[in-house]
This record gives structure tokens, sequence and C-alpha cells, in this order.
């Protein structure tokens, strides 16, 4: 799935949060979003699942314009931030009810869950308890997996390596990797952490004020001096 | 940092607060309209303070004015306490003050401060400056006058204190109602069981203290204040630990999960949620719960007494019926509010939603339905009544409530807490919710006057029926208009997150 964007301008105020002229995300991309704070990554994310009104241009997954039509999100999965989990629910019943969207039975829910067992590592399912009592990490967790269970061939996920432990990050991107070499599915992930970034994305954007000022190739690593230099990380 | 800087501090916090809130601007008309109200009633207040000397004077030639007026405090408490919940109560929200170094007894006392010195508390000065100034100067002088009205003024402080408290243990427990009723009902069953009107005596003689400027009289209202306010902090401070220790660990012991409804796909989906919207959160469960109980206790109220006959009767029956759909589909989306972001990345997942709230609400109009065959067969009511009207409200009413699902775009907390506990009517939930009350009674007039008793209801039942037959159709109606709306709505939505 190809995600284009064409002239693409959100504004809040006066202020221009995103401003991107053409750019298109091919089918299978693995592609990094990295930028200083206020670069315009989560509003760029919100643009492209129609959850912010542009102010000019598209957004297109494949062939429908996002704010258009709603067939698009039959094979979108994302997680952005805790606004899209429902708290009152445990994570079981939260899987159960993404899943049913997507038309899968409790024991499809279960089948997928279990790819997730060392992600979760034991702390999640079964514990009795409602997502909003769980620790921002576990959160975390659950969105990520709601984002993957129905396997979307687009994936959007917003600062995956947030609030979790080392192992788990090392886990998730791990299985990222994965998920887009087996399926072929186009992922976007958005991180501030420059090394998981380099570690997985074969394509790197970077984002500042709002714009997309370099796509950079990542061969074997090949990103990591161009974005040291760029923030200044000694 | 002493307590009257910190005082000072908080307001103005607060006030940039109201201020600056999302919806401030969006709420302007609202906001218009209330202060419209204010002046009105103000004005309203004004007139009986002038006129209720001579009216007094009528009732009870053989008695000052003022000593009936002291007679009647309780009456005034009750008002005034009931008036209070109109009004959105003050934000407490102690915790960004909780690091800084002011103790915990004196930010906790600083918003009491703030109840008792609320302009509110200054609102039956309308009528008592005039009904003072007409009663008591040509005896008592300014002098009188003026112990009079801080007297009847403490007197509000204090029941601002005993409202303050009763709410936050409202927030805490839909229960607590019960708490402001029964000693409220105290009052008055002591008034009217014991010898000698022991209550209104009480009171006449304290208002007579006021204008005396007794000490007593001041010192019983003070002790009251006094007492209250340490009751206060002792709950502020025991439900501050409890809300900061709320992220513990808190496992569930049996989690229901309504598999009954998983045969209605989607739908039923979300009829679970709902479900467990309503019982996991507390304020939805609040709401759920006064909703059944107003609901009920009316209905019985008219099935079992002869308290409401008549044109209350049909009023009390319409009210009845969309009581529970305008306490819970008044409030729609803005619940959802919380991760509006997560449905609206699932395609028509808010269409199925409000199917599900339409289907439950629907459901509900049962409860209401089969206790009014009670006054049925009492003969009070017709079947053709209530059945009219209750199909009326599936169709029609509820209809009319469901297009807040486009309008309503401000997130409402689902387990607010003491400390937050704010909400305001938008203007158009205050159109629909007045709509939803009077315009079945509107309508029923109308009809009544063109095709008689029985022809309005049997018009009403078929204008409901209509409606019900095509809630499919304007269902996807509203969805499509919720659409139209989403970006605003959802930026609505997350800016009060």
């Amino acid at each position: 799935m190809t995600i284009t964007i064409n002239n693409l301008k959100k504004c809040f105020g006066s202020k221009v949060a995103v401003e991107i002229d053409n750019y298109v995300v091919h089918s299978g991309d693995l592609l990094g979003l990295v930028g200083n704070n206020g670069a315009g990554k989560t509003t760029l994310f919100r643009c492209i699942l129609d959850l912010l009104k542009v102010d000019e241009g598209t957004v297109m997954i494949d062939d429908f314009t996002v704010s258009e039509t709603e067939d698009w999100k039959h094979f979108t999965g994302s997680h952005i931030d805790e606004g899209f989990l429902i708290d009152y629910l445990t994570p079981e019943e939260y899987f159960d009810f993404v899943g049913k969207f997507y038309n899968l039975t409790k024991d499809d829910v279960a089948e997928r869950l279990a790819k997730f067992d060392r992600f979760m590592g034991g702390e999640i399912m079964g514990q009795k308890k409602y997502i909003r009592n769980f620790s921002a990490g576990n959160k975390q967790k659950i969105g990520i997996v709601s984002a993957l269970i129905h396997h979307p061939q687009v994936v959007i996920l917003d600062e995956p390596f947030n609030f979790l432990d080392p192992s788990s990050q090392s886990i998730i991107k791990h299985l990222l990797k994965e998920y887009n070499q087996e399926t072929g599915a186009t992922i976007l992930v958005s991180s501030h952490n420059l090394n998981h970034t380099v570690d997985i994305c074969p394509r790197i954007a970077l984002m500042e004020n709002g714009k997309i000022i370099r796509d950079i190739q990542n061969v074997e690593g090949s990103a990591e001096k161009e974005l040291e230099d760029y923030f200044n990380v000694e | 940092m002493n307590l009257l800087t910190l005082y000072r501090i908080i307001s103005k916090n607060k006030s940039k607060e109201e201020r600056r809130n999302p919806s401030f601007d969006s709420n302007r008309v609202v906001k218009f309209l209330g202060y419209f109200m204010v002046f009105y009633f103000a004005a309203l207040m004004i007139f009986l303070g002038v006129m209720f000397p001579v009216m007094f004077r009528e009732i009870a030639p053989g008695m000052e004015p003022y000593h009936i007026m002291n007679q009647g405090f309780v009456y005034l408490l009750i008002a005034d306490f009931l008036t209070r919940f109109l009004y959105p109560s003050l934000s407490k929200d102690t915790k960004p003050y909780l690091l800084l170094p002011v103790r915990r007894s004196q930010l906790v006392s600083a918003f009491l401060l703030r109840t008792g010195l609320q302009p509110m508390n200054l609102m039956w000065m309308c009528v008592f400056v005039p009904f003072a100034a007409l009663t008591l100067f040509k005896f008592f002088g300014i002098g009188g006058i003026l112990t009079y009205l801080i007297g009847i003024w403490l007197l509000i402080v204090m029941n601002s204190l005993w409202y303050q408290l009763c709410r936050m243990l409202i927030a805490e427990s839909p229960w607590a109602y019960f708490m402001p009723v029964a000693w409220f009902a105290l009052l008055l069953v002591a008034e009217f069981t014991l010898p000698g009107l022991p209550v209104s005596r009480f009171t006449m003689e304290l208002g007579e203290g006021f204008i005396m400027g007794e000490v007593w009289a001041f010192a019983v209202v003070l002790a009251g204040i006094a007492l209250l306010y340490m009751l206060s902090l002792a709950f502020h401070k025991k439900y501050l630990y409890l809300e900061l220790a709320r992220h513990n660990d808190t496992k569930v012991k049996h989690v229901r999960e309504y598999r009954f409804l998983e045969k209605f796909g989607e739908v039923g989906e979300y009829l679970k949620l709902e479900l467990k919207l309503d019982t996991r959160n507390k304020v939805p469960r609040n709401q759920l719960i006064m909703g059944l109980v107003f609901m009920i206790g009316f209905t019985a109220a008219i099935a079992y007494t002869d308290v409401y006959d008549g044109f209350m009767t049909h009023y009390i029956c319409v009210y009845n019926f969309a009581f529970f759909g305008v306490m819970n589909l008044g409030q729609i989306m803005t619940f959802e509010g919380n991760y509006i972001d997560g449905l609206m990345t699932r395609k028509e997942s808010v269409y199925s939603l409000i199917c599900a709230k339409y289907y439950l609400n629907l459901i509900v109009l049962i409860i209401p339905f089969l206790m009014f065959l009670v006054p049925v067969y009492n003969g009070k009511m017709t079947l053709l009544m209530i059945v009219s009207l209750m199909i009326f409200t599936a169709g029609f009413v509820l209809w009319m409530i469901l297009q807040l699902t486009a309008y309503n775009k401000t997130t409402v907390p689902l387990n607010v807490t003491i400390t937050k506990n704010r909400k305001t009517n938008s203007l158009p939930q205050m159109i629909v919710l007045m709509g939803a009350f009077g315009l079945p009674l509107l309508i029923e007039s109308g009809l009544k006057v063109i095709f008689g008793t029985n022809g309005a209801f049997i018009a009403m039942l078929l204008i409901g029926l209509a409606f019900l037959v095509a809630h499919r159709w304007w269902l996807k109606r509203i969805y499509r208009r919720f659409m139209k709306r989403r970006y605003e709505n959802m930026e609505g939505f997350r800016a009060c997150r």
C-alpha cells in the first residue's frame, strides 16, 4: 500500500505545523520519521489518519483519499497515544473489541496474540485489570498490539519505543522488522531514538518545522552519522 | 505564604482556567443566557424583597414581617441548596499546588475560602436588602439592617459549605444524595411533628438575634461554619490521597462480559461497550443511577400516590419517558471523547455506537411503561396515553436528543473526582434538552385542539411509530452529519481531555 502526500498543509493559527509538497511512502517501506519536538511528526500522522482537517492538499493510501472515504481503515493499523485506548476495558476485552471490527473471532484474536506473548511479557494478559490501571509502558504495548492484531497493510506508530523498558524496545524493533518483511506492509514509525530508527528503518525522513527536509536512504546504518550531525549528538 | 495570598493566587489561576478553557468561546451564547437569567432572577428577587413585607402584613397582621421571614429560614436554605445544583460547582483541583511549599491544610482552606466568598453567596441579598430596609430600618436603624444582613450572609456561607461537602461525597458515591435529603427532611419532620413548631421558632429567634447583634446568634452560625469547615477539610484531605493513589494496581474481582450481546454483531459489541461504560466509570454510573432513581421515583409517585394529578400526571409521564434519554443521550459522545481517535480510525464504528445507544435507550423505556401500568389500572391514565407517549419518546424524542451526536464536542472525564467536577451544557445541548421535555407537551396540546384527547394520542403514536420504523435511515443521517463535523468535534474533544 502506497501512501501519497500531495501539497499537504496544516496550520494551527499562524503556525504552519506541516507543509509537504509531494512525498510518497512506497508499498512495503519501513519509514522512520525523526525530528525535534514540534517538528510536525504527530501532526503528519494525524493528517494521514484523517484525524485532523488539512488546510490544503491530500493524503492518499493506495487509491483512497483518506478524507473522502473510510475504506482505508480496514487495512490500516495505528497507535498514537492513550486517546486510542478504551481504558475501562481489560486488555483481553479491548483486543476482542478491536478484532470484531476486522471480523476476527475470539480464537483468531487469541491465536494472533500468541505472537506477542514475549512482547507483553506476562504483564498484560490475565491480569484482571482495566487498561486505565496499567503503567504507561504496558498501555503503550496494548496500543501497539491492537494496531497490529488485524494484520494491517499500513501501520502507523507514533513514538512506539516511548515508556518501554529496554528489552521491550528491542522486541518491538524485531517484531516490526519481521512484520514488514513477512507481510510487505507499509510501516511508518516516528521516534526520538536515533539508534532504534537507524536499526530498523531502511528509509528515514527528517522533519523540521513541518517540512521533510531530508529523505535518507539508510543502508547498513549509513544514516547514523548524518542524523547525529543534524541533532548534534556527541 | 499566608492564607489570603494563597487564596488570591488560586482565585486568579482559576479565573484564567475558566477564560482559557477551550469551550469558553463556544459557550459565549450560553454564558450570555446565563448572565441574562441572573439579571432576570435578581430583578425578580428584588421584587419579592419589596413585596414580602406587604404580603406578610396581610397574612399575619399581628406579627412583624421579619419574624415571618425568619421563621422560613429552613425553606430559604433548602431553596439555596437546590439552586446550587443548577450552577457548575467551584473547581477544587488542588493537585497542581501539591508540590509547592504550602501546607496541604492551608491549600484546602484556601479552596474552602473560595467557596465561602463566592459571589453566589450574595444572591439572596437581592431579597434581603430591600426587605430589611423596608421592615427593620424604622425599628433598628442601619445597625440592625447591617447585622441582620451579615447574619443571613453567614447562614448562606454555611449552606454553601454544606453543599460543597455533599457534592464532594456525592462525587464519590451517588448514595450521598440521601445525606442532604435526610438532613432537610429531619428538620421538616421535627418542625411538623414536635409540638410548638420548634424549628421555625428557633430560626425566628436566630433572626431576631442577628438584628439585635446578639453574640450567641452569630456564634451558632459560626460554629456551624467551623464544623462544616473541619469536616470538609478532613474529607478533602482524605479524598485527595485516594485520588493521588488512584493509579495503583487495582485488580477487578469479577469482569462482567455481557457475552449474550455478541450475537448482535458490531452493534452488540457497542451495546456491551455501553454497558461497560455505564458500570465501570464513576460519572456515567452516577448519571445512570440518578436517571433511574428519579425516573422510578416520579413514576412511583404517580402510580401509588395522589401527589401528581391532573396536568402534572401528563407532564410527569412525558418527563419520565424522556428523562433517561436526556440524562444518557444528552451527553452523547462526550464520554467517547476520551478515546475518539481510536473510534475514528475504524470504519463506521461511530454509526454502530449511535445504534447501540439508541437501542439501549429503547429498552430502558420499558421500565416506566411497566410502572405506569399501575396508574392505568387505577384509572389515573389510559393505556392509550402511556403507549402513545412511550412510542412518541422512542421515535420522536430520542431522534431529537440523538441530534447531539453531531454537535457535542466536549470531553467529559469518565472518572471525574472530587476535585474536577465541572460540567456545563452547550447551547445545542440546552436547546435539545429543553425541547425533549417541552415539545411533546406542546405537540400534544396542539393535537388535542385538532383531534381531541384520544385523537391526539393516536396521532402521537403514529408520529412515534413513523420515526421508529425509519430509525435506521435517520441514524445514518445523524452519522453522516457527525462525519461532516468530525474535524471540529475531534479538535474539541482533544482540547478538553
